[in-house]
């Protein structure tokens, strides 16, 4: 009788916390992964074709760690440079605008289909002519870094702008406030909220315009480094300098999740299932 | 179906407005500032160019290259995307180790790769159907894993009744309820993958339409250039439109 309740018991599944074996399994998975990478890159180095240089992870590691010791923070600092002027303008302005054509009716009618039929034409695509206007200095970068939050955060703004509950306003209004009050403390706090959110979300597809910004114009930064031992057929380095932006994206957006959870708690679930 | 005044107005009318004043705004500073065509062309000479391009050949080899390159990586992607997502949403202990390898080459962006797939590819296609297929696989992995896990509980209850086995079940009633969910996420891995051949392209490519307004940039043509972003804009829309309507027809059934 008691074999089954014991199978059970010592199964490493009851005995164990859910996180444990979350965490467990997936340090398995990363193991299973690099090992594939690492036989994958043994098979290869002898092979013929275009894929026979794939370096291992120890030779990326081993490069990324030289590149730290030179120039990484150089660059990083350069990228996120651009990227943080781009981003506080594009929120900026997202914000401000999007709060106008939202609340003015009419303005809204008049020129939100403009910036919707602009969304498909992503930032990505200008960035050719923004080298032609601003050349490849600073100037173009935080032009396309901005545009590309712009782009995102204008939609945020906008419906959050709109979506302030009726019978909020309306108990604003019974409560005596004036149009003014009202839009300081109902309509302006629910837009800045949904305006947080959405330059999170808008961080990826920063991050993401630096990068392509940087290596057309391969002038500084991160992007002209890869771009740099891209020319000098330099593998490993190039899938360190892969590498750097991940762990930059990432923490970036870690650090900004952290924020808005902290900030908008209330926000936090349904973001979550938004996404 | 007649439409009320009012909407045809809002709808048509007052847009066209705004059209006309960013197009004043745009003629406006350039005559104001005279500013020569190599920086801003008027709206007329970006008119004329586009339909100067739309007659040539080599305009429709460039669109030609790069939707090809984006349809068949967007296939390969989603295929792989919606099984992997599928696995992972099935089965739990496979979802818990692939997590982090999943998460951590999402921060990969498909940007940085491109170089890479210069170097391993060079400017052929392949290069830039494996970036798209990258682009596409990641956002449809993790939507599938998230809603095939998601599922009502009483539709696997059921369907366990009924004597599914897991196969079936996943086949049958996960992808299915996931449906939806999975429509919404084909169309924004589409503008994605779009936007990642444009970029690629920009950076190693024979023919394109990226090639062709980073040239035309080059040789400061730039009606060619703001003509080619906006026949970006228009395939990018036309895509995202076809894939909404394809999945439209096929989720007919609920």
């Amino acid at each position: 009788m008691a074999t089954t309740q014991e199978r059970i018991a010592n199964s490493p599944e009851e005995r164990l916390p859910p996180r444990v074996v979350a965490w467990l399994f997936g340090v398995a998975g990363s193991a299973v992964a690099l090992f594939a990478w690492t036989v994958l890159s043994r098979l290869l180095a002898h092979g013929g074709g275009v894929i026979n240089r794939l370096p291992g992870p120890l030779a990326v590691v081993r490069e990324l760690v030289q590149y730290a010791g030179k120039d990484l923070a150089h660059d990083l600092l350069a990228s996120l440079h651009v990227f943080a002027i781009g981003w506080i303008v594009g929120a900026a302005s997202a914000a401000l605008l999007g709060l106008v054509l939202g609340r003015a009716k009419h303005l809204g009618n008049v020129f939100l289909p403009i910036v919707e039929a602009m969304r498909p034409v992503s930032s990505i695509a200008w960035v050719p002519l923004s080298i032609v206007w601003f050349g490849f200095g600073l100037t173009s970068k935080v032009f396309l870094v901005g545009l590309a939050v712009f782009l995102v955060v204008i939609v945020y703004a906008v419906d959050g702008s709109r979506r302030v509950p009726h019978d909020l306003e309306r108990t604003a209004t019974m409560l005596g406030m004036n149009g003014w009050q009202r839009f300081r403390s109902v309509v302006l706090p629910g837009t800045l909220s949904e305006v947080l959110i959405g330059s999170r979300v808008a961080l990826m597809s920063g991050w993401g315009t630096v990068i392509v910004a940087e290596l057309v114009a391969a002038d500084s930064g991160l992007g002209a480094h890869l771009i740099g031992v891209e020319q000098s057929y330099d593998v490993p380095a190039v899938m360190a300098t892969m590498i750097c932006f991940a762990v930059t994206g990432f923490a970036m957006n870690a650090a900004f999740t952290f924020a808005e959870r902290r900030l908008l708690p209330w926000r936090h679930d349904r973001e979550r299932q938004d996404r | 179906m007649k439409r009320p005044a009012h909407v045809v107005m809002r709808r048509i009318l007052l847009p066209l407005v705004g059209v006309g004043c960013v197009l004043g705004f745009w003629q406006a500073t350039l005559s104001w500032y005279r500013l020569p065509p190599i920086v801003l062309p008027s709206p007329w000479a970006v008119a004329t160019t586009l339909a100067e391009l739309v007659r040539t050949v080599a305009f429709w080899r460039d669109v030609g290259v790069s939707l090809f390159e984006f349809v068949c990586g967007y296939l390969i992607g989603v295929v792989l995307g919606v099984g992997l997502g599928l696995l992972m949403g099935e089965w739990r202990h496979f979802r818990m180790a692939a997590t982090p390898v999943v998460e951590s080459l999402r921060f990969v962006v498909p940007f940085a790769w491109i170089p890479l797939t210069i170097l391993w590819f060079g400017t052929s296609y392949v290069g830039k159907i494996l970036l798209v297929a990258y682009a596409v696989f990641f956002v449809m992995v993790v939507s599938t894993t998230r809603a095939v896990a998601q599922v009502e509980p009483t539709l696997s209850r059921v369907g366990t009744m009924l004597g599914m086995n897991p196969w079936r079940l996943a086949w049958q009633v996960h992808l299915r309820a996931a449906a939806p969910t999975l429509a919404s996420a084909a169309r924004a891995a589409a503008a994605i993958g779009w936007i990642a051949v444009v970029a690629a392209e920009y950076i190693g490519a024979s023919a394109g339409l990226g090639l062709m307004i980073t040239n035309a940039a080059t040789s400061l043509t730039t009606s060619v250039v703001i003509g080619g972003m906006i026949v970006i804009g228009i395939v990018g829309a036309g895509v995202s439109a076809a894939i909404g309507a394809l999945s439209r027809a096929s989720l007919d059934y609920r």
